[in-house]
């Protein structure tokens, strides 16, 4: 079982501290949500992992080993990165096939990823003619070719369409529950929340949190409305939950689920015109989770 | 490294540069044949005809001129994995940069050595062609003009060579052509109006190709103008191995220099 195992990682490019006194693991068969804002160091720590960027101190290793130490790099970790492109005049077929030889794969694998990530539907077209999705999943598939046990992908969503999202989502679960290490890095929280088993949050190059997406969900709010704003003020807080003004006729309840609400409110004979789940902006999560560590 | 000298060959032969290069090769050839049909006596000013050694080697030394384009080429080639970003997917695949280097330096000198092969047979055919057409006996014999061409195809290679090499240093592709281009074309040329550093020319690149391919008429030339004394350039073969000296220095470059550099 191959991990990735991330300790004291620092990396400074002169006087900018991108990256400092970072740790963290990612356990076989899990997914980990990599959360930050932009510029957070999400993309210079992954950059760190795959020996394209030299820490200043610290490690990163996977499987115990340096990314370069690896006896066959590619058919231990699939890295998928934000900015790596292609060569305009290649088609996505000659450019997957460029790195199959790189790697020692045959014609079945590049046809088997292909396949896999859906490029086989446009892989004779000329790479500079594809969309932003279909270059995230030609990136995906060349990350495949050595079929991977770790995966690391740097904002693997942008630039995919809903249905893409929901495909790789399924695709990532479906990897860990095979026993695979999947790093996921977004700016997003909604990205992740719904495919990640733990999160772990960064801002400024440092370690804000790492928490369970369980733990997380206790950033969640729902959002009533009701004629008896008085009534769900007394009868809410009984159950446990939080509650603050939003707006006229409306409350925001913390620490309660869509379905606690509305049973309170029907066993109180309260009506509602509206419930609804609020997701948590990373900023309010990252609110959450640093009071939760305090 | 088979496998990766195997990718990077189809990396080249899968962009259309391996056309542009074919297409190069054929034309800097055929334009040396067509220079022996014109004859160079008819040139103007007037050159040593094809019936003298002079001009003989005057039209090979004006194929040895155009080694800058497969240099170029090899320039682009490299460059280009920074420019199109694929240069994170490769350093992937091949973790260890020094052997991804050797690689293109290895496919591109292939590369190099094909496309002075096209060249240089076009140039004998066009050249061979030309004075049967005229009637004219060549001023140096075949064997002489063959193992002119034949040390005209490998500068061309060592050239290509420098410009991958220079490639990988400069990484920006513009800027990387830029200066290859204006050094191999230009600077090396003004440098020599420079009185004292004209003493170094036969040690620069130009020099050394110049004493590889017996093409003395630049420097002679640039001695006439300045008033001074002509350079005397180093012997063919000692011109070679300086050139092979830059090409090596250049590589160990690129191969050294990238280890340290982040690629971000």
């Amino acid at each position: 079982m191959t991990g990735i195992q991330v300790r004291g990682l620092t990396k400074r490019f002169g006087p900018v501290a991108a990256v400092t006194d970072l740790s963290f693991d990612v356990t076989p068969g899990t997914v980990t949500g990599f959360l930050g804002p932009n510029g957070a160091g999400k993309t210079t720590t992954m950059r760190m992992l795959l020996g394209l960027v030299t820490p200043t101190s610290g490690t990163a290793t996977i499987g115990g080993r340096r990314y370069a130490d690896l006896p066959r790099p590619t058919a231990t970790v699939g890295a998928l990165l934000d900015g790596s492109g292609f060569h305009p005049a290649h088609t996505a077929l000659d450019h997957l096939r460029v790195y199959a030889r790189m790697g020692g794969y045959d014609a079945g694998r590049v046809e088997r990823v292909a396949e896999e990530t859906g490029v086989s539907a446009f892989a004779r077209r000329i790479t500079r003619e594809l969309s932003t999705g279909m270059r995230q999943r030609l990136n995906l598939a060349t990350a495949l070719l050595g079929d991977p046990r770790v995966l690391l992908l740097d904002e693997p969503g942008n630039g995919l369409d809903p249905e893409g999202i929901a495909w790789l989502r399924g695709f990532l679960r479906e990897r860990a529950a095979r026993g695979c290490a999947v790093l996921v890095s977004s700016h997003q929280l909604a990205e992740v929340e719904q495919v990640a088993d733990r999160v772990v949050v960064i801002q400024q190059g440092r370690l804000v949190a790492t928490a369970t997406t369980a733990e997380l969900a206790g950033a969640r709010s729902v959002l009533v409305r009701s004629p008896r704003t008085d009534l769900l003020r007394t009868c809410l807080p009984a159950e446990g939950g939080e509650v603050e003004e939003a707006g006229s006729g409306a409350l925001r309840v913390h620490g309660l689920t869509t379905e606690q609400v509305a049973t309170a409110a029907a066993a109180h004979g309260v009506p509602l015109y509206e419930i609804t789940p609020e997701r948590p902006t990373l900023e309010k999560a990252f609110l959450h989770l640093t009071k939760e560590s305090r | 490294m088979i496998a990766l000298i195997a990718a990077e060959w189809r990396r080249l032969t899968t962009t259309r540069l391996w056309l542009w290069g074919l297409l190069a090769a054929l034309g800097s050839g055929a334009l040396t044949g067509l220079l022996a049909l014109v004859g160079p006596e008819n040139f103007t000013p007037p050159m040593p005809g094809l019936h003298t050694p002079e001009g003989v080697t005057a039209l090979l030394g004006l194929l040895g001129f155009t080694a800058f384009v497969p240099a170029l080429l090899g320039t682009a080639a490299v460059a280009g994995e920074y420019r199109h970003g694929t240069v994170s997917t490769t350093a992937l695949f091949a973790p260890r940069r020094w052997t991804w280097l050797v690689a293109k330096l290895a496919a591109y000198t292939a590369g190099g050595l094909g496309y002075g092969a096209v060249a240089t047979a076009v140039a004998a055919v066009g050249l061979f062609g030309a004075a049967a057409l005229n009637g004219v006996e060549l001023g140096l014999p075949a064997g002489v003009v063959s193992a002119l061409l034949a040390r005209i195809a490998a500068t061309m290679a060592v050239y290509t060579l420098l410009g991958v090499a220079m490639g990988a240093l400069l990484r920006n592709q513009v800027t990387a052509l830029v200066v290859v281009g204006a050094y191999l074309y230009l600077a090396e040329t003004l440098l020599m109006l420079i009185p004292g550093v004209k003493e170094l020319y036969p040690f620069l690149p130009g020099g050394a190709t110049s004493a590889l391919t017996g093409f003395t008429q630049l420097a002679d030339a640039i001695a006439e103008q300045t008033g001074g004394a002509a350079v005397a350039l180093l012997s063919a073969p000692a011109g070679g191995l300086v050139l092979l000296g830059y090409a090596l220095v250049a590589s160990a470059i690129a191969v050294l220099v990238p280890l340290r550099r982040d690629i971000t």
